[in-house]
């Protein structure tokens, strides 16, 4: 802007001088035009006076002649031819300068009158014609005419005598003015020369000056502009500027090709900038933002902290024909004019080593986190119980694995492994949950979002895979971490002595977990529930020792589904129970009793129910039935849809219910055991579901 | 813990070497955690890596597979040495690639070759391996990848 400003001023001096400089050289001209002019008819004037100061001379020597010629009776027809030419002369010569203003008056005035003091003396022998002379045949003679014409002409040759001298003086006089006046003007011209040189010699110095400074303006211009091109070179932040059409401008800073991949950024639309480096949503909201910074009610701090390129998660090619993710920081600044909002700058850093590193840093004080929370809960939990969930989550992780091991080529195989991952997934979560080991249970949490993110894709190859096998990998290393520090806890708990042989006492055995610590875990699991949903229940639990010990598992999966859901689904919260007149806290009931051929499981809450409509919107909407479907199921077949893979009322996934996976684990592990499901309902009072199981052989049961 | 790029690294370098060589990419199946005793084929290049990961790198392949290579590539020898050099050459393309992407973080052995199904394969304490099927036509060979 400086150097802008700079150049405008020398401009306008520049202009300023030339236009001195036309001015100044036009009145040299005009003036000089003039003068040489008045010069050039001064001095034809003053030939012409010199001329007139011989005619006094001239007319007397004629008219002696004349007389002469009398005297002698010669001829005088050609003297006074040539005294009637020089009269006639002086009188035209002497009219033309008495029209000259520039002369003295009054010395013209002077040589006037004298000169018209000649008139009558003259007049009466330029006017004779004819033959002065008589002749006879023996003698010529003046005759009487020619007596007459010799008076006047000795008169005239008298006068003449008298008055040449005066006259020559007076027209020497006017010669002399003239001379002067030529004289004064040649002096003006010189002066007027001189200073035009000297006006020309002064602009032509300051034309010097403005050129020596503009060509030092050009010079620090070159400069400064060689200087922004190494900045713009060097500086590892990709900058450039956005006009009002979103469209990147002229100059922009290397860094760009690096970080874009790609050089054509003159004139290309922010919008073209980021297609295919993000999801079309975050590109719309992208845009969205990027027309805000336009307000002129913006304010620049308020849209700095709601900018959602602050972190931009980008796909771009890795240069071995694949694609790398990458994270870009966009800073946006809006450069004001006259006007409002000119440009916005726009800066881009890549921050992927920084996010990299603090996403490490953030697990790793998770993870100590973890630990910490993980070790108070295991100071309070049962060593054998947390034994069993740890062998239980391994034999989980070891069937994850081996779904992901059968072999896949096509989008069919590969989605076919999602739905058993889910199942899995699901299940290790919530008994994670409801031991109470939050680390574990978000791992897994995080693991279930990755499989959800697949099932949407509609094509999958084994490269989505890789991510999910690393994340499993991470999840079975924090296991064994858990399992370690679990063997410690119980070294130290069991004293010193213990210590040194704490693999030999690690806790261990699936079927060790007992009716009791499942108790213990359930009641546990319900009171997180009710702090985590806000909602005030008790769980009862009748006969779960009658279970026998192959069906413990399985049970232990299906209570705490079903748990979670009554909690999350079923239980009203306080202020919906009064309103619907109902007392007191809500009552989750589990009835576990042995039958003739069997066992039977009664699981039932006091809560919501379960409205068919409902059912079939939510199942509309999930996609899992088209409106028609719906609309021509019945009540009964719309509860059944809460056993369908997927289905769930709930808008959005949390830790406890959202992805319709649980109530599909518990159909699948009765199913699984030979057993049956069912499933009833009154709205507004209860949901009931009766598992039946197969009776097994006595050894089994002990 | 192994990152996805890095992972992704040796298996671009992998089917890279199909589609240069035999004008076909490969591609690959769902990865998985190695449990037990290593998953070999008949020819097995492997490469050693040390630095800022430690452990090995190694592509086996059945010799059904690699004859199927051969024959793509115009070779008219099938000779037990020309399946070890063809199985080398691509443990050779996956260290290259990965010299490549990782520059100086990565210390990378020459790759050494095996045949048969009892290679010595160093393990990497506390590294899980992960094995990558890669399907070329119909036949599957596999890259396993374990570095702490």
């Amino acid at each position: 802007m400086q150097l802008s400003g700079i150049d405008r001023n020398r401009r306008l001096l520049t202009a300023a001088a030339g236009i001195v400089l036309a001015a100044v050289m036009s009145l040299v001209l005009i003036i000089g035009f003039r003068l040489a002019t008045q010069i050039r008819a001064g001095v034809a004037m003053l030939q012409q006076a010199s001329e007139l100061e011989t005619y006094p001379a001239v007319v007397a020597e004629q008219l002696t002649a004349l007389r002469q010629r009398l005297d002698t009776l010669e001829y005088t027809g050609r003297v006074h031819a040539e005294l009637a030419a020089s009269v006639s002369g002086f009188d035209r010569d002497f009219g033309a300068l008495e029209h000259q203003r520039t002369l003295d008056p009054a010395a013209v005035r002077a040589a006037t009158r004298l000169w018209r003091s000649y008139a009558p003396v003259l007049a009466p022998v330029l006017a004779y014609h004819g033959e002065p002379y008589s002749d006879t045949a023996t003698s010529s003679a003046l005759s009487r005419n020619g007596r007459v014409f010799y008076a006047h002409v000795r008169r005239a040759e008298l006068f003449a005598a008298g008055h040449t001298a005066a006259l020559h003086r007076e027209l020497a006089t006017v010669s002399g003015a003239l001379q002067a006046q030529t004289a004064s003007a040649a002096a003006r011209l010189r002066l007027l020369l001189s200073v035009g040189v000297l006006a020309v010699l002064l602009l032509g110095l300051a034309a010097a000056y403005l050129q020596l400074a503009r060509a030092r303006g050009e010079h620090a211009a070159r400069a400064a502009e060689e200087q922004t091109r190494d900045i713009l070179a060097t500086v590892r932040e990709g900058f450039f500027l956005l006009d009002a059409d979103y469209r990147i401008g002229a100059v922009w800073s290397q860094a760009l090709t690096h970080l874009f991949g790609r050089s054509d950024f003159a004139g290309l639309s922010f919008e073209e900038l980021l297609r295919d480096k993000v999801s079309p949503e975050t590109l719309n909201t992208a845009m969205k933002f990027i027309k805000l910074l336009w307000g002129d009610r913006a304010h620049e701090n308020l849209m700095k902290s709601i900018n959602p390129l602050g972190q931009l998660e980008v796909s771009m090619d890795s240069g071995r024909g694949g694609k790398e993710t990458r994270y870009l920081q966009f800073d946006f600044h809006r450069v004001m004019g006259p006007g409002g909002v000119k440009h916005v700058l726009c800066s881009v850093g890549d921050i992927t080593s920084t996010v990299l590193l603090t996403r490490e840093l953030h697990e790793a004080q998770e993870n100590a986190h973890a630990q910490v929370d993980m070790m108070l809960g295991m100071l309070h939990s049962d060593p054998l119980q947390l034994g069993a969930f740890l062998d239980g989550a391994a034999a989980s992780l070891k069937h994850v694995n081996a779904i992901l091991k059968e072999p896949a080529r096509h989008h069919g195989e590969f989605s076919k492994k999602l739905g058993g991952l889910t199942r899995e997934l699901h299940a290790l979560k919530g008994e994670a949950s409801a031991l109470n080991l939050m680390s574990i249970a978000q791992r897994v949490h995080h693991l279930e979002d990755m499989v959800a993110e697949l099932t949407s894709r509609s094509e999958l190859t084994g490269n989505d895979f890789l991510p999910l096998v690393l994340k499993l990998d991470e999840l079975l290393a924090h296991l064994r971490g858990v399992r370690e520090m679990t063997l410690r806890l119980t070294a130290l708990k069991e004293g010193p002595s213990a210590a040194g042989s704490a693999d030999s006492a690690a806790p261990s055995a699936a079927g060790a977990v007992g009716t009791g610590e499942l108790g213990t875990a359930l009641h546990s699991l319900a009171r997180k529930l009710a702090h985590d949903h806000g909602k005030d229940f008790q769980l009862t639990l009748n006969g779960l020792a009658e279970c026998p010990s192959a069906y413990l598992p399985t049970l232990k999966d299906c209570l705490i589904q079903m748990l979670r859901n009554a909690a999350v689904h079923g239980i009203e919260t306080d202020g919906v129970r009064r309103a619907g007149a109902k007392a007191g806290a809500g009552q989750v009931r589990v009835d576990f009793r042995r039958l003739q051929n069997g066992y039977e499981l009664l699981f039932e809450d006091d809560g919501a129910g379960l409205l068919p409509e409902t059912l079939k919107a939510a199942a509309v909407h999930k996609g899992i039935l088209s409106p028609e479907q719906a609309a021509s199921l019945d009540d009964r077949s719309a509860l059944g849809l809460i056993f369908k893979p997927g289905f769930s009322t709930s808008e959005q996934v949390t830790m406890d219910a959202g992805r319709g996976a649980g109530m599909d684990v518990v159909a699948k592990a009765v199913y699984g055991l030979g057993g049956k499901i069912g499933v009833s309902t009154h709205p507004g009072r209860f949901t009931r579901f009766k598992i039946a199981l197969p009776a097994i052989s006595e050894t089994a049961v002990a | 813990m192994l990152r996805e790029e890095e992972l992704k690294t040796f298996v671009d370098g992998t089917t890279r070497y199909f589609e240069v060589a035999a004008q076909q990419p490969a591609t690959i199946g769902s990865p998985y955690l190695l449990e037990g005793e290593p998953a070999i084929h008949d020819y097995t290049g492997i490469i050693n890596i040390s630095g800022k990961r430690e452990g090995v790198v190694y592509f086996t392949a059945p010799r059904a597979m690699l004859t199927v290579l051969l024959m793509k590539m115009q070779e008219s020898d099938f000779s037990h040495d020309s399946m070890r050099d063809l199985v080398g050459e691509v443990a050779n393309t996956i260290s290259g690639n990965a010299r490549r992407d990782f520059g100086h973080d990565f210390v990378i052995s020459v790759p050494s070759v095996f045949a048969g199904d009892k290679p010595q394969i160093p393990q990497q304490p506390g590294a899980r391996a992960f094995v990558i099927p890669i399907h070329w036509r119909s036949h599957s060979a596999k890259l396993v990848v374990s570095l702490t």
